[in-house]
């Protein structure tokens, strides 16, 4: 299905490729564009263009009443954001740094995830939450997490994790369009802005029209025969890397691309077990009650026969450490992808 | 390198930002490969002077034949960062 929208869509150009940021901004320009209830607020948005170059470019073509700089409180503009989804219009807010999540828990996780059932489907918050996440280029505690499984644990909220510009277009236009609030969870690793190099995996061909990738489908980046690694984000690409490295030694991997942790495909997960045998989870977030967790029992429920061995590589639970050895350290590297992937090998 | 007559040069010097001090910039990213379409006025590539970024429009329409500076290297103010071929 992916590679299908993928073909019908890159035979429209020749040469283009976008970095992640560039293409989120694509879309976000053509869903302004038609539709005048879409707007975008948030710390540095309109004139700084997004500290992750998230926004950039926006304000020259929609001006201050559409892309909108706010006081540095996310209690009331996240809540703002909120009200006016419930009026009808289509907001984007963005919270800078994923971390800052907690002074406006209230309006996260009490209005914009649960306001459509609590009045019984009478409001619907048609709103995107986008953060900016991730580690790897020493920000300390406060700026480096990915909280990927705090936001998926709460019902009410869809989470999109995209990992190469092809998909972040594609999620983000379906965010826009989605009558359901989405927190879209954006790597600032996968950016491509010249202060914070992006791996070369982001950078994608883009189309110029507008497409969508529908949520809950989950992306096979690699094929493979033996092992089944399941990740999200920027370690998509650290575990297209370890795949590469482990072919040599005749270890064949398939890489499965969450793309969304709500829906989660677990149907794309099983199958590839089904085939593999073999387990690898991956994730940035936190080790315990987190995403990692969640993808085994999901596995374990429904194909218990199919695993003959599981591994999973996550941040142990402590903070991130500010100092560049250390936080290479519990940050997962590609070494320590290979090195799961020959444990639960091993295991056979 | 032959035949570069009818090829048309993208430079970057009006493109430098005003306030900058320094002469050196670094090419972040190519939008295009080479080979690739490009339309006069798009953003082929983007440069970085002192954090900021800088994006270099194609200066014609047509073909990029030749990129001379590529991702992650320097180079300095007025360099010539690729070759175009006009359409």
């Amino acid at each position: 299905m992916a590679q299908q929208e993928k073909d019908d869509a890159s035979g429209q150009q020749t040469g283009r490729s976008l970095t992640m940021s560039r293409a989120m901004v694509e879309a976000i320009a053509h869903e302004m564009r038609e539709d005048d209830e879409v707007f975008y607020m948030g710390e540095d948005v309109a004139d700084y263009g997004g500290i992750f170059d998230s926004t950039e470019g926006l304000l020259d073509e929609f001006g201050r009443d559409r892309i909108m700089d706010v006081p540095i409180s996310e209690t009331a503009y996240l809540g703002a954001a909120v009200g006016a989804a419930q009026e009808g219009m289509r907001p984007i807010a963005e919270l800078m740094f994923v971390d800052f999540f907690g002074v406006a828990m209230d309006q996260i996780y009490n209005q914009l995830a649960k306001n459509t059932y609590m009045s019984g489907g009478s409001v619907n918050v048609p709103m995107v939450l986008t953060a900016a996440v991730g580690g790897t280029y020493n920000d300390a505690a406060q700026h480096s997490q990915t909280l990927y499984g705090t936001f998926a644990h709460l019902p009410g909220m869809k989470v999109v994790v995209p990992s190469t510009a092809y998909d972040a277009k594609g999620l983000m236009h379906n965010a826009i369009r989605d009558d359901d609030p989405v927190v879209y969870m954006f790597h600032k690793r996968l950016m491509g802005i010249g202060w914070l190099p992006a791996p070369d995996g982001p950078k994608t061909g883009v189309p110029e029209d507008d497409y969508t990738i529908p949520f809950g489908s989950a992306d096979i980046k690699r094929e493979g025969a033996d092992v089944t690694v399941v990740t999200l984000g920027l370690h998509v690409h650290r575990a297209l890397e370890a795949a590469a490295d482990l072919a040599d030694d005749g270890i064949d991997v398939e890489v499965v691309d969450l793309r969304t942790l709500v829906p989660l495909d677990t149907d794309t997960i099983r199958d590839s077990v089904a085939k593999t045998g073999h387990l690898v989870v991956v994730d940035e977030d936190y080790r315990s009650y987190g995403v990692t967790g969640e993808i085994i029992a999901s596995v374990a429920e429904a194909g218990l026969d199919d695993l003959e061995a599981v591994e999973r590589v996550a941040l142990p639970d402590v903070p991130i450490p500010y100092a560049r050895p250390m936080e290479d350290e519990v940050v997962p590297g590609t070494d320590d992808i290979v090195a799961a992937v020959r444990a639960a090998q091993g295991d056979e | 390198m032959s035949g570069t007559d009818d090829r048309v040069a993208v430079e970057t010097s009006d493109r430098w930002p005003d306030d900058a001090d320094e002469d050196v910039g670094v090419v972040v990213n190519w939008f295009v490969a080479e080979g690739g379409h490009v339309e006069e006025g798009d953003a082929i590539c983007e440069f970085q002077v002192e954090k900021v970024s800088v994006d270099v429009p194609a200066p014609v329409t047509g073909t990029l034949a030749e990129i001379t500076i590529g991702e992650d290297e320097e180079f300095e103010r007025g360099d010539r960062l690729a070759w175009i071929r006009p359409a």
